[in-house]
C-alpha cells in the first residue's frame, strides 16, 4: 500500500506492505536507525515516537497507523547540521549517556513530557519515562538531565521541537 | 512528594570543562560519544544490516537434555529465498568454543544440553523466509534425564552432562584455607551464620546479541555487539576451523554488555553463515525472547556462611560454602566461583577461614559472566552475617565493621598482603558520618500507618583485572595524522561504560589538544591492537597506562622532529597546544598537519605495551583454583547505606534513600564515575527485589520482558555518592576499576535494612513482595 | 501479509468484519500486535477503527457519561469529565503501562482484552458501567458485568464491534479508590487490585460501597456479603479487618508466574485495610 505522512518535517510517500511494522518502516527502508527496538513489545520504550505530538511505540504500529499523520523520530528533534534540542544538550552535559541505546526513546518521551509540562518536578520526570527502561544509568541522570533541560526551555520562554 | 532528585541540584553547579577547550583529567567533560548518541546517529552493531543481506538465524533446542540423533533439513532448504541450511556437518573446525574449557558446540552434534542449545543453522533472503524455514527443521532426539539443581547433578548415578570430564558434573570445585580453617571456631567467643539463595539473573542488555558477517576474497570479517574482540578471533578460528589471520572482528558501540557479551554469541554462527554464503553479507539479530534464551546468565547459587567472633567483636573464624549453578557449559564458570571464593570473606581481617564451592553443570540456561562475577553471590551472605553478628554482640553495623576492616598492608581474608590503596575504613566512616544513617532511628520512628521503616548498610571490595595467570594486558596505538589530528586506535570494547571517551579525555589532557583534535578507533582486529577484554573492572586501567606511555612517546617525538627540523636546540622550548606546536621564546606556532608533513607515517603512529601488575601471593595449592585467576592486587572498595519502606499491606518495598561511598582511587571523569555507580546499584537492586530469571525443569518461565522484570524510573531511588579518592600508586591517574563494585552490596543493603525494618531475613532472594509479605508473617 | 482497511465509519466497519479473510479489529494493537508476535492469533485482515467516525468521543450527559471505545487511555484518563465524574477510572489508567502504551491503547481494547487483571475493569465494574454493542441487526447494551464472562472471554456476538462504554455519573460525594499491585510501579501486569466507590453519610458511615478487584478470579470479583457487611459501618480500622476476611473468602484467585493463588486472597483483602485513606485526601 502507498503511504504519505509526515516525517521529521518533511511529507513522505513510501510503499509498504500494510502490516510492516512502523518500527521496520522507519529503520530498513527510511534508514532512520535511530529508533531502536529492544524487544518487540511495547515494554522497552527504545523504539519510542512521536505521533501527532504524543509518544507511542513503533514497535507495537503499523506502518499504515502513519498514514496522514506528523511523526517525528529522534533525527527530527532537532535540526542535522544544527544545535542539539535542549533535551538532548541536556542529557549530554548532565552524563545522562551510557551506552545509549535508551536515548533515542528517553529524549522522546522527555521532550514530550516537557512540552506539556514545563514546570514538572522529578517525579514528573520519572514518570514521563516510566515506558523507557534503561539498564546503564539507574535513571538518575537521566532525571537530572530532564530537570536541567525544564529549566532551559524556560529560559528559552516556550516549547521546542 | 517532594523531589528528593533536587538534592542533586550540587551538580548542576559543578564546574564541569567547556568541550572547546582540552580536557582536565579529574574534572568532567561531557562523554565524546554522547553528541551521536542523543542524536540517535550513532551506528550500532544492530543497525548495520543493509537490505541486501542475507539473515542467519539458529534453531533452538526447545529440550533441556537429549542425545541428538539427527536433523531434518530438507524441507527448509527447499524453501524458495533459502540459501542455506547448515548444521555441525558443515563445520570444518572443532566445533568447540569457551575462554577456559571448550565444551559449547556452535551447533549441537552429540547431546542438547539445555534449552538454548543451537541445533541448526539457516540463511535466507529475508527475515520472513526465515522465520518460516526455521519452522520447518524438525530433529530428533532421544530425551536423556534433565538435571536442574546442583542436588540433582552431585546425586549418585546422575547422569553425566559432560562424560569426559574428569570431575563428573563439577566444573570446579575447591577450597580456601586461611589460619586453622574451622578450628578457629574454637577460640570464638560468639557465632552468627546464615543460609541463603540467590537468583539467576539476567542481563537485559537494550540492544540484543547481533552481527553482521562477510566472507570475501578468502577474509571473514564479522562486526558484533562484543566485548572480546580479538579473543573471539581465537575461538571463532578454532571452532570453525580457519586461521585467525584470516578473520577480522569489529567492535562498534555495543548497547550494553555487562558480561553477557563478554565471549561468543552470535560470532561463530555468523561466520559459519558467511562461509556458506561467500560474497554476500549476513546479518543476524537475536529477538528478545531468543536473546533471554541463548545468553548466558549470572550463576544462582546457594550459600552457608559462618563467622565467628570475640566477645569485642573481632572476626576470628569465617566458614563459608558456595554452590553455583554454572549451566551446561564453562562458559567462564570456574572464574566467577573462584573471585567469588576469592572474596567470600569480604573487606575484613579474619584470621582463619575454610571458605568452599562448587561450580556445578546442570541442564538449566548457561551461567557466565555477569558484571560483579561471583561476588554479589558472596558479598549477599558475608553482609548478613556480619549484620546478624553485629546484633548479637550489640554493636553497631558501622562500628562492626569498622573495627574488622582492611588497611593496606594487611592480608585479606584469603591471606594475601593489601599492597595496593585500600580505601575501605574512609568508605565505612562516609556512612557512618551521614545524615542519613546518624538520623537513621528518627526517619524510621515516623513510620506512617501500614509501613516499617529501616536503614541498612552493607560493603564490599572487588578485585580489578584478570588475576595473576591470564596476562591482563592492553597495546595503546597512537597516530599523529597527517591532517595534524591525533587517533587513538582503542582496542578494548566500549560497551557503555564510556572507556573509549575516557581514552579520548585522557589523550586530550595529555597532549592538549580538544574535542576536534582528537578522534577514536573502536576495536577492529584488522586496525587496532589487542587490550584484552571488556570485562573485570580492568578495560580503563590497562589501556589508559599504555596510552599516557605512547602520549608521552608521541608528543616527544613531534617536539623533537620538530627542534631538529627548526634547528632549535633544546626540545624543551616547545610545547603542545590545541592543533598546534609553539615555540615558547619566539611565541611562533607551527600546525600540527604541518609538523605531520615532516614525518614519515612510521614516526607518526607510536605503539605502547602495559600489563596490570599481580598478586605475589599463593592463596592455594590445589592447582585447578589456582589456574582460575586468584588473588587479585588491586581492590576497590565500596559502602552503601539503604532507607526502605516496607508496606505491610502489600510487602512491596519501596527504597527511599540510597547512598554509597565508593573507594576506586582518583577520577579520571567524575561524571563517568557516577555512571558506572548508579548503573551498578540499580542492577544490585534489581538484583535484590525484582529480578528472577525461573525455569522448570530447564524450561524459562520468564522468557520475556513481561514475566522477567528489571527495575523502572518509578522504581528505583534518587542515589547519593560520596566518592573517596585514594590515590592508586600502581593506577593511571591513581585510579583503580569501578566498574563492578556496586553491585555487590546492594542484596545486603537492602537485607540489613529490612531487618532493621522487621527484625527478619528471607532465606530466598529477590525479595519480591510475595516474599516480603510471607516473611511478615502475614500470608495465609 | 496481511490487509489493514481503515472504514470511516461504523456501517464499513461492520460490513467488513462480515465479509473479510480470518478479520481481527485493531484499536490501538498494544494487545493485538503482541498477540500476533505470539502467534495467538494470525489475522488475515486487520480491521482499523482508527478512522471510524465515532469513535473517539467521549462526552457525558445530565445523567450519565459515555466513552466510545476508540478514545485512547491517556485521552480517558485526562478528560474532564472522567476526571470530575470517575476519578476511580482516572487513577487506574494513570498505573496503566506506560505513557506510550496509554497514548495507543483504548478503552475499547481494555475491554476487549478482557483480562482478569486489566486496569480498567474492577473502576468500570464499581462504576457499574454498561457496554453498547454494534452489530448487524443494530446496537444491544449489556452490563459490563454480564458482557465480559471469562478470562480473556466476551459476549461480543459474531460481526459485532464493541461501541461505547456508558455509565451513570455517581453521586458527586462519593469517594473513589484504586490500588494496583504490581511487580514494579509500571508496565507491570497486576497481581491484585481493588477499585472502590463509596459514601458517607452524616454520622460517617458507609451509606453506599462498592467494591471490585482485580486478577483474583476469572474475571474481575465482585463481593455482596463484603458491600452488605460494610453498609452502614463506620469507615475504621477494626471494621475493615473484619470486611478484609469476608473479602478473601469472596476471590478465587489461582497462582501464576506473577503471584501466587495465597497472596492474592491475602492481599486482596489486605488492600480494604487503605479504604480509610481515600477520605484522607490522598488519593
Amino acid at each position: 500500500m502507498k503511504l504519505t505522512f509526515m516525517l521529521n518535517g518533511s511529507p513522505v510517500s513510501v510503499e509498504t506492505p500494510p502490516d510492516r511494522r512502523l518500527v521496520d518502516l522507519l529503520r530498513e527502508d527510511l534508514g532512520l536507525t535511530g529508533t531502536k527496538e529492544g524487544c518487540g513489545t511495547g515494554e522497552c520504550g527504545a523504539c519510542t515516537i512521536r505521533a501527532d505530538g504524543e509518544t507511542k511505540l513503533a514497535c507495537l504500529m503499523l506502518a499504515a497507523q502513519a498514514q496522514g499523520r506528523d511523526i517525528v523520530t529522534i533525527e527530527g528533534l532537532s535540526p542535522v547540521a544544527g544545535p542539539l534540542h535542549p533535551v538532548q544538550e541536556s542529557f549530554v552535559n548532565s552524563g545522562a549517556v551510557q551506552c545509549g541505546f535508551c536515548t533515542p526513546g528517553m529524549v522522546m518521551s522527555i521532550a514530550t513530557h516537557l512540552d506539556a509540562h514545563p514546570d514538572t518536578d522529578g517525579d514528573g520526570i520519572r514518570q514521563a519515562v516510566s515506558g523507557n527502561l534503561c539498564r546503564c544509568t539507574g535513571y538518575q541522570k537521566i532525571v537530572d538531565a530532564g530537570l536541567t533541560a525544564a529549566g532551559l526551555m524556560k529560559n528559552k520562554g516556550g516549547c521546542r521541537g | 512528594m517532594a523531589s528528593t532528585d533536587s538534592m542533586t541540584q550540587h551538580k548542576f553547579e559543578r564546574l564541569k570543562m567547556n568541550i572547546s577547550s582540552p580536557p582536565e583529567i579529574g574534572i568532567s567533560t561531557p562523554r565524546s560519544d554522547a553528541f551521536t548518541k542523543v542524536r540517535g546517529v550513532e551506528k550500532f552493531t544492530i543497525d548495520l544490516p543493509s537490505k541486501d543481506d542475507l539473515w542467519a538465524g539458529v534453531k533452538r533446542a526447545g529440550i533441556p537434555h537429549a542425545r541428538l540423533i539427527r536433523v531434518h533439513t530438507d524441507q527448509a532448504s527447499a524453501l524458495a529465498g533459502v540459501a542455506a541450511v547448515l548444521t555441525h556437518k558443515d563445520i570444518q573446525g572443532s566445533n568447540r568454543q569457551g575462554v577456559v574449557r571448550q565444551d559449547q558446540p556452535v551447533l549441537v552434534d552429540d547431546c542438547i544440553r539445555h534449552c538454548g542449545d543451537a541445533v541448526a543453522l539457516v540463511v535466507a533472503e529475508d527475515k520472513t523466509t526465515l522465520a518460516r524455514a526455521l519452522d520447518l527443521i524438525r530433529f530428533e532426539a532421544e530425551p536423556l534425564p534433565g538435571i536442574f539443581s546442583v542436588g540433582d547433578a552431585l546425586a549418585k548415578e546422575a547422569p553425566l552432562i559432560h562424560p569426559d570430564h574428569d570431575t563428573g558434573n563439577i566444573l570446579l570445585a575447591g577450597t580456601l584455607t586461611t589460619g586453622e580453617g574451622v578450628e578457629g571456631f574454637n577460640d570464638c567467643d560468639c557465632e552468627a551464620s546464615l543460609s541463603l539463595e540467590v537468583p539467576v539473573q539476567e542481563h537485559v542488555c537494550l540492544e540484543t546479541e547481533c552481527g553482521r558477517a562477510l566472507f570475501e576474497k578468502d577474509k571473514l570479517t564479522i562486526t558484533a555487539s562484543t566485548q572480546t574482540p580479538f579473543r573471539d578471533r581465537h575461538e571463532i578460528a578454532q571452532a570453525l576451523g580457519l586461521s585467525p589471520e584470516k578473520i577480522r572482528v569489529i567492535a562498534p558501540f555495543l548497547g550494553g554488555g555487562f558480561g553477557g557479551k563478554d565471549g561468543i554469541t552470535v560470532q561463530s554462527l555468523l561466520g559459519l553463515a558467511a562461509l556458506a554464503c561467500p560474497g554476500r553479507p549476513v546479518s543476524m539479530v537475536w529477538n528478545r525472547e531468543e536473546s533471554f534464551l541463548a545468553s548466558p546468565k549470572r550463576h544462582g547459587a546457594t550459600l552457608f556462611f559462618r563467622l565467628g567472633a570475640k566477645a569485642d567483636g573481632t572476626f576470628h573464624a569465617l566458614e563459608a560454602k558456595a554452590d553455583f549453578d554454572t549451566g551446561p557449559y564453562d562458559h567462564l564458570g570456574g572464574v566467577v566461583l573462584a573471585l567469588g571464593l576469592e572474596h567470600a570473606g569480604g573487606p575484613y581481617a579474619i584470621a582463619h577461614t575454610q571458605v568452599s564451592g562448587r561450580a556445578v553443570y546442570t541442564n538449566n540456561p548457561v551461567a557466565g559472566a555477569f558484571r560483579g562475577f561471583g561476588v554479589p553471590q558472596v558479598a549477599a551472605a558475608m553482609e548478613q552475617v556480619v549484620d546478624l553478628m553485629a546484633a548479637k554482640l550489640t554493636m553497631s553495623p558501622v562500628a562492626i565493621r569498622l573495627k574488622n576492616c582492611l588497611a593496606r598492608g594487611m592480608k585479606a581474608p584469603t591471606g594475601n598482603t593489601l599492597a595496593h590503596s585500600t580505601g575501605i575504613r574512609a568508605c565505612l566512616e562516609a556512612v557512618g558520618h551521614h545524615p542519613l544513617w546518624q538520623g537513621a532511628r528518627e526517619w524510621t520512628a515516623r513510620a506512617p500507618a501500614h509501613t516499617l521503616r529501616g536503614v541498612g548498610m552493607a560493603c564490599a571490595m572487588h578485585g580489578m583485572g584478570y588475576g595473576p595467570v591470564v596476562p591482563d594486558v592492553a597495546h595503546a596505538k597512537l597516530e599523529l595524522t597527517r591532517e595534524g589530528r591525533f587517533k587513538v586506535y582503542c582496542g578494548v570494547s566500549d560497551m557503555g561504560q564510556g572507556n573509549g571517551a575516557t581514552f579520548l579525555h585522557i589523550a586530550g589532557d595529555l597532549l592538549n589538544q580538544q574535542a576536534d583534535g582528537l578522534e577514536l578507533i573502536l576495536p577492529d582486529t584488522d586496525q587496532t591492537l589487542p587490550c584484552g577484554s571488556s570485562s573485570a573492572s580492568r578495560s580503563t586501567f590497562t589501556f589508559a597506562h599504555a596510552l599516557a606511555d605512547a602520549s608521552a612517546c608521541l608528543s616527544q617525538r613531534i617536539i623533537k622532529r620538530a627542534a631538529d627540523s627548526l634547528m632549535v636546540l633544546d626540545p624543551e622550548e616547545f610545547v603542545l597546544v590545541p592543533g598546534k606546536l609553539r615555540h615558547l621564546s619566539s611565541g611562533k606556532d607551527y600546525p600540527l598537519a604541518f609538523l605531520a608533513g615532516l614525518m614519515s607515517p612510521s614516526e607518526r603512529t607510536v605503539v605502547s605495551r602495559y600489563r596490570a601488575p599481580v598478586a605475589r601471593d599463593a592463596v592455594t595449592d590445589e592447582k585447578a583454583l589456582q589456574m582460575h585467576g586468584i588473588p587479585h592486587t588491586i581492590f576497590s572498595y565500596t559502602a552503601h547505606l539503604a532507607r526502605v519502606a516496607v508496606d505491610t499491606i502489600t510487602g512491596g518495598i519501596r527504597v527511599d534513600r540510597y547512598l554509597a561511598a565508593t573507594d576506586c582511587g582518583r577520577l579520571i571523569n567524575p561524571d563517568l564515575y557516577e555512571q558506572q555507580m548508579h548503573g551498578a546499584i540499580a542492577q544490585g537492586l534489581g538484583y535484590a527485589l525484582y529480578e528472577d530469571y525461573l525455569t522448570k525443569k530447564g524450561q524459562s518461565l520468564t522468557p520475556d520482558l513481561s514475566t522477567y522484570i528489571i527495575p523502572g524510573a518509578r522504581d528505583l531511588p534518587p542515589m547519593e555518592l560520596i566518592s573517596v579518592t585514594t590515590r592508586e600508586q600502581a593506577g593511571p591517574f591513581g585510579m583503580k576499576g569501578v566498574g563492578e563494585v556496586g553491585i555487590d552490596a546492594p542484596l545486603a543493603c537492602i537485607a540489613n535494612a529490612v531487618a532493621d525494618a522487621c527484625g527478619k531475613r528471607p532465606g530466598q532472594w529477590p525479595l519480591t513482595r510475595i516474599r516480603m509479605l510471607d516473611l511478615l508473617g502475614e500470608t495465609l | 501479509m496481511a490487509e489493514v482497511l481503515f472504514p470511516t465509519c461504523l456501517d464499513d466497519a461492520r460490513n467488513l468484519l462480515v465479509c473479510s479473510d480470518a478479520p481481527a479489529l485493531l484499536a490501538g494493537g498494544t494487545d493485538l500486535l503482541v498477540q500476533m508476535r505470539q502467534k495467538r492469533i494470525q489475522p488475515r485482515t486487520l480491521i482499523s477503527l482508527d478512522r471510524v467516525e465515532g469513535m473517539q468521543e467521549i462526552g457525558q450527559t445530565d445523567q450519565h457519561i459515555f466513552i466510545r471505545c476508540g478514545v485512547p487511555l491517556a485521552r480517558v484518563m485526562d478528560h474532564p469529565s472522567i476526571r470530575a465524574h470517575a476519578p476511580v477510572l482516572a487513577r487506574a489508567i494513570a498505573d496503566l503501562g506506560s505513557p506510550q502504551i496509554r497514548n495507543m491503547g483504548t478503552l475499547g481494547g481494555n475491554i476487549m482484552t478482557a483480562s482478569p487483571a486489566g486496569d480498567t475493569l474492577p473502576p468500570l465494574y464499581v462504576l457499574d458501567a454498561s457496554v453498547d454493542l454494534a452489530g448487524p441487526e443494530g446496537f444491544r447494551r449489556l452490563p459490563l458485568a454480564k458482557f465480559i464472562t471469562g478470562p480473556g472471554q466476551t459476549a461480543l456476538a459474531s460481526g459485532e464491534i464493541l461501541w461505547q462504554v456508558t455509565f451513570n455519573k455517581p453521586d458527586p460525594g462519593a469517594w473513589h479508590w484504586f490500588e494496583k499491585v504490581g511487580q514494579r510501579r509500571a508496565l507491570s501486569i497486576a497481581m491484585v487490585s481493588l477499585a472502590a466507590m463509596f459514601s458517607l453519610d452524616s454520622h460517617n458511615k458507609l451509606s453506599r460501597i462498592r467494591l471490585a478487584w482485580g486478577s483474583v478470579g476469572p474475571t474481575i470479583v465482585q463481593s455482596r456479603e463484603t458491600q452488605d457487611f460494610l453498609c452502614g459501618r463506620p469507615l475504621e480500622p477494626e471494621v475493615l479487618e473484619k470486611a478484609c476476611d469476608l473479602a478473601r473468602a469472596a476471590v478465587s484467585p489461582i497462582s501464576d508466574i506473577r503471584a501466587t493463588k495465597a497472596y492474592r486472597r491475602d492481599v486482596a483483602g489486605r488492600l480494604l485495610m487503605r479504604l480509610d485513606q481515600a477520605v484522607q485526601g490522598e488519593n
